[in-house]
This record gives C-alpha cells, sequence and structure tokens, in this order.
C-alpha cells in the first residue's frame, strides 16, 4: 500500500515537473492525424518530458493565429497558410513537414473521363473550392499545360458530392487518404471505376501540411522544440509502420467513432504513401524545392504580394 | 431616421474596429492575425465595388426571403390560430422543423433544388420566419374579445373578419417584429451563401476566411451593416406609412 502511494505520488510529481504545451492539429480527429496522437498516448511525449495537449482542428481554427495569440506552441499549417502569414510578417518557422504528397487529389471515373495527359482536362467539367488550396492547385496545373482556363469548365464544389454522383462533375478535389476510401467504395458500390488525378505527377509539388512554431519559442526554448518534435517524429515514425497497423487503428478509432474500421484500414496505407513514400524515408523531412514551388506557384497567382523566401522559414529540428 | 440608424451603426463599428487595433497593437500582433489600418484601408479601396455588388445581391435575396417568409408565417399564424387538430399539428410541426439546425438540413435542400436562388431564398426564409412565425400565432390565435364578441353575437363573425381584427388590433406588434425579422433574413441569407452559394456576400466570405484575410471580412462586414440599416428603416418607413393609412398612428 505504501508503495503504491509512494509511487503514484511520484507520477503526480512528474506529472507536474513535465512542461505543458499545445498543439493545434489542421482538421478533426482522423487518419491524417494518427501519428500526432500515437505520440500523445504512447506516452512519447511524456517520455520527452511534454505533457502536450493536442487539439483537433477544423475549418474555423487557425493554428497560427492561436500560436501568434499564444494559446498554442506548435501546430499544423498548410504551406499556403505558412506562406500568406509570413508575408502578413506572422513571426513563425516550419519544424517538419507531414505530407511528402499534397493528399488533395481529384477523383474522376475513367470510363467516363479517360485521363492520359493533362491535355485531356480540355473541355472537362472540374470541381474547385474557390479561395481553396485545390483552386491554386488547379490553376497552376493548367497554367504549368499552357490550357486556357476557359477552356474548361470550374464547379464550386461543397461538402455535398451529389454533382459528382449524378455526373455533371467530371472531376472533383478530394483528399486521397481521408476521403477517397470513402467515396470510392461509394462508386463501387454503384458498380462505376474510379481513378484519382495526383497534380505531384503532373509536376506541381505544392505542398501540404506541416509543424509550425513561433520563432520564438525556437529562440528561447529550443529545448522545448527539440523534445516535441522528437517525440512527434518517432510517433509518426512507428505508427506508419505496417507491423504496427492495428495499433493505428486502434488510435484513430479511439478519438473518431463515426469511421468504420474497415475505411481507416484503407485510409492507412494511402496515408503512408503519403507521408512516407519509401519505408527508410526519414519522417519530417523538408522538401525545399516543393517549398519554393508552393511559393512561386502563390506569387505567380498573386496570393502574396512579394517573395517570402521560404527556405528561410524551414528550420528543421533533427537529431544528428 | 437613416442618418440616426447609420451613424450609430458607424459608432458600433468603429468601437469595434478600435478595440480590435487595442488588441493587435498591445499584443505585437502579425497582419495576419488582426490586419493593420494601411491593410484594412488597401483591402478597402481594392474590393469595395466587388463586396458593394455581392451585397446588394445578399440584400435582394434576402428581401424576398423576407417577403416569402411573411407570407409562410401569415398563411401558417393563420391556420396555427385554430384550436382543432390542424391548427396543433401545424404548430408543432413548424416548431420541429425550425429546431433542426440549416447546416444539417441544407444538404438536402441543395439535392432538392442545386445551388441558385431558390436554395438561398429558402434557407433565408427558414431562418427568419420563425420569430415571425411565433408572433403571428401569438396574436392571431389571442381573441380581442371586446370586439369579437360583438360581431360573434351577431352572428356574422367570419375567420377572415377574425384575422383582420386581431392583426388590426395589434399592428405596432406585428410591424415591430417584421422589422426585427428583418435583420435575420440578411443573416440567414448570408448563412445560405456560406454554405452553398456562388454569390453574395456570404460566399465572398467564405472565400475570404478560405485565405485568412480578416481584411475582406471587415470590409465585408461594414458594407453589410451599412446595407442592412438602409433596409431597417426602408421598413420602418413602411411600418409608419401603413400605421398612418390604419389611423393608428
Amino acid at each position: 500500500m505504501i508503495l503504491m502511494l509512494a509511487s503514484a505520488g511520484c507520477a503526480r510529481d512528474d506529472e507536474k515537473s513535465m512542461e505543458e504545451v499545445s498543439y493545434r492539429l489542421k482538421w478533426l480527429f482522423n487518419i491524417s492525424v494518427v501519428g500526432d496522437l500515437y505520440a500523445h498516448d504512447s506516452g512519447l511525449f511524456a517520455k520527452n518530458g511534454l505533457k502536450v495537449i493536442v487539439k483537433p482542428g477544423g475549418p474555423e481554427k487557425d493554428a497560427i493565429k492561436e500560436l501568434e495569440l499564444g494559446h498554442a506552441q506548435f501546430g499544423v499549417a498548410s504551406a499556403d497558410q505558412v506562406i500568406r502569414a509570413v508575408s502578413k510578417g506572422a513571426p513563425i518557422v516550419v519544424i517538419a513537414q507531414l505530407f511528402q504528397i499534397n493528399p488533395l487529389h481529384w477523383i474522376y471515373r475513367p470510363d467516363k473521363t479517360p485521363l492520359k495527359t493533362p491535355q485531356d482536362l480540355k473541355g472537362k467539367t472540374i470541381g474547385i473550392t474557390h479561395g481553396g488550396n485545390d483552386e491554386t492547385i488547379m490553376r497552376a496545373l493548367l497554367a504549368k499545360y499552357d490550357i486556357r482556363e476557359s477552356e474548361v469548365n470550374f464547379f464550386s464544389v461543397r461538402y455535398d458530392y451529389t454533382p459528382f454522383y449524378q455526373g455533371k462533375v467530371d472531376l472533383w478535389p478530394l483528399y486521397r487518404n481521408a476521403q477517397a476510401p470513402i467515396i470510392g467504395a461509394k462508386l463501387q458500390k454503384a458498380g462505376e471505376r474510379f481513378d484519382l488525378m495526383d497534380p505531384s505527377k503532373m509536376g506541381i509539388r505544392f505542398v501540404a501540411n506541416s509543424v509550425v512554431t513561433t520563432r520564438e519559442m525556437l529562440e528561447e526554448r529550443p529545448e522545448t522544440v527539440k523534445n516535441f518534435t522528437r517525440a512527434l517524429l518517432q510517433g509518426w515514425q512507428e505508427v506508419l509502420k505496417p507491423a504496427n497497423e492495428q495499433k493505428a487503428i486502434d488510435t484513430v478509432l479511439k478519438y473518431n467513432k463515426e469511421t468504420p474500421e474497415e475505411i481507416v484500414r484503407q485510409q492507412l496505407p494511402a496515408t503512408r504513401i503519403l507521408m512516407m513514400p519509401t519505408p527508410d524515408f526519414e519522417f519530417g523531412k523538408m522538401d525545399p524545392a516543393a517549398w519554393r514551388q508552393t511559393e512561386e506557384i502563390m506569387l505567380s497567382q498573386k496570393l502574396i504580394p512579394v517573395p517570402v523566401f521560404v527556405e528561410k522559414l524551414l528550420k528543421p529540428v533533427r537529431e544528428k | 431616421m437613416l442618418y440616426k440608424r447609420i451613424y450609430q451603426f458607424l459608432i458600433i463599428y468603429f468601437i469595434g474596429l478600435a478595440a480590435l487595433m487595442l488588441v493587435k497593437y498591445s499584443l505585437n500582433l502579425s497582419d495576419y492575425t488582426i490586419p493593420g489600418v494601411t491593410e484594412i484601408w488597401t483591402t478597402c479601396r481594392r474590393y469595395f465595388g466587388l463586396y458593394l455588388m455581392a451585397v446588394l445581391n445578399t440584400l435582394c435575396v434576402a428581401i424576398l426571403g423576407h417577403l416569402l417568409s411573411i407570407g409562410m408565417a401569415t398563411v401558417v399564424g393563420i391556420i396555427g390560430r385554430l384550436t382543432i387538430w390542424v391548427g396543433s399539428f401545424i404548430r408543432v410541426a413548424a416548431y420541429n422543423i425550425q429546431a433542426y439546425p440549416i447546416v444539417a438540413v441544407a444538404p438536402i435542400i441543395f439535392i432538392l433544388l442545386g445551388d441558385g436562388l431558390s436554395s438561398r431564398l429558402l434557407i433565408a426564409a427558414m431562418i427568419c420566419y420563425f420569430p415571425l412565425l411565433l408572433s403571428f400565432i401569438g396574436i392571431l390565435s389571442e381573441p380581442v374579445k371586446e370586439i369579437e364578441h360583438f360581431f360573434e353575437s351577431t352572428r356574422r363573425m367570419n375567420w377572415r373578419l377574425q384575422v383582420k381584427i386581431r392583426a388590426f388590433e395589434n399592428i405596432h406588434k406585428l410591424i415591430t417584429v417584421v422589422v426585427g425579422s428583418a435583420t435575420l433574413a440578411m443573416v440567414g441569407t448570408i448563412v445560405a451563401e456560406f454554405i452553398a452559394a456562388n454569390a453574395g456576400i456570404g460566399y465572398s466570405i467564405r472565400i475570404a476566411l478560405y485565405q485568412s484575410d480578416l481584411a475582406k471580412i471587415l470590409v465585408a462586414l461594414f458594407l453589410i451593416g451599412i446595407c442592412t440599416s438602409i433596409y431597417l428603416v426602408f421598413l420602418e418607413w413602411i411600418g409608419w406609412f401603413v400605421k398612418k393609412q390604419l389611423g393608428s398612428i
């Protein structure tokens, strides 16, 4: 009994001595944040002396604003958010790149809409979210292959996939790892074949989600940043190993009870491909060339007024 | 009246803006989190025309939605005033429909009506008609005993006369609730555009949110406030005119 009380007391003391930080994700708890949740649940943050409060994101949440306001110390933001924020003076840096391939793809029916080359996009009705990343990527793709915007029909997309199911829209944007297994299953159930158009295979490498913190945090609390990054990257690296498949699925299902297990099982390998293109890939590695291209695209589309020299923001915190 | 409403709105708007600036400069926040005065001014100059057209577009739909909801509330109010089963059923159905969050109902509306004008109109009407309905049912089901008794005892009472008596006796309340629900019509239209439309200021706000551009949103809020104030003054004038025609002022 005395031993139990003593160990409980020690555990409380450990918890007290841990540094508390908040981590704001980009989206709700789903497969795209499995490594973040795993690092938390498996005690990796705790082992590194941190008590991390992992907060889900959402359409109205902006991690960069929360960092500036001090509501969070770490966050996940898309590359365009980072570049836009820095162009307006936000003092942030990127410490790890989560997605190596942007999960934003376009789903289409190859029987009805055969796409062999980018030129096949001509005359097609393409779904885009006005003001969203997909609009930027699609415009960049069309510009790269000298396809005038008047040669395609843009369709403003919503949460609702009905226009795609009805065949009114030929290509519909979605997240390959999170949404494609769900939408694909519906199409297959209806006896339809589907395929995904990956802009990165057509030369548009627009960076997606990365882990960010403030410049002040990096300079004044470098050990905290290092401990956080170490635990986070280790969590991702471990959970994406094929041997840990069930652990990954259980972690997602613990936080997201609405998605069926069989869907999560399909989402996991898709996530692995996007985040760890090869089994020995060093998780979290920055891709400066892709960041530069992202900035160039934003500049050419006048989404930022002047260059921000994005390479200066990339501060990989990795163990030697 | 218009002048008073506009300057009252301007006072509120600029107090809000000043509070934002106070937070920005006291916490030394970047223009990304809270835009500075210069950026708001630059955005205003660049997007004023575009956003004004968008707000006018929204206002037109809001007015149509408001008229539609007044019509709906009148009809449901007239039927709902009945004490028989149909009246009770209509009241319960109206309350239940209103209890559903519009974001959950919206996808069904868009599947049935598409994402054009009709969906925006219906959602605007759905959001603003409930307060109207509550007041209309309340007013139209409340007997004006001293007048109605005369017509009932002389067996000249019919439903049209009953509705006219109750409406006339409560004209001040009716006008107040019609004017008050106008802001809800505007809010409803903006919500509809935000969820799923290709036009209007709600759609522009959605794009600005995707781009984390608070300056655009502040410009949009300014124009929404001005246009809503003008519409409210117009409604108040109509209310005053109606009361004058009925001799109640």
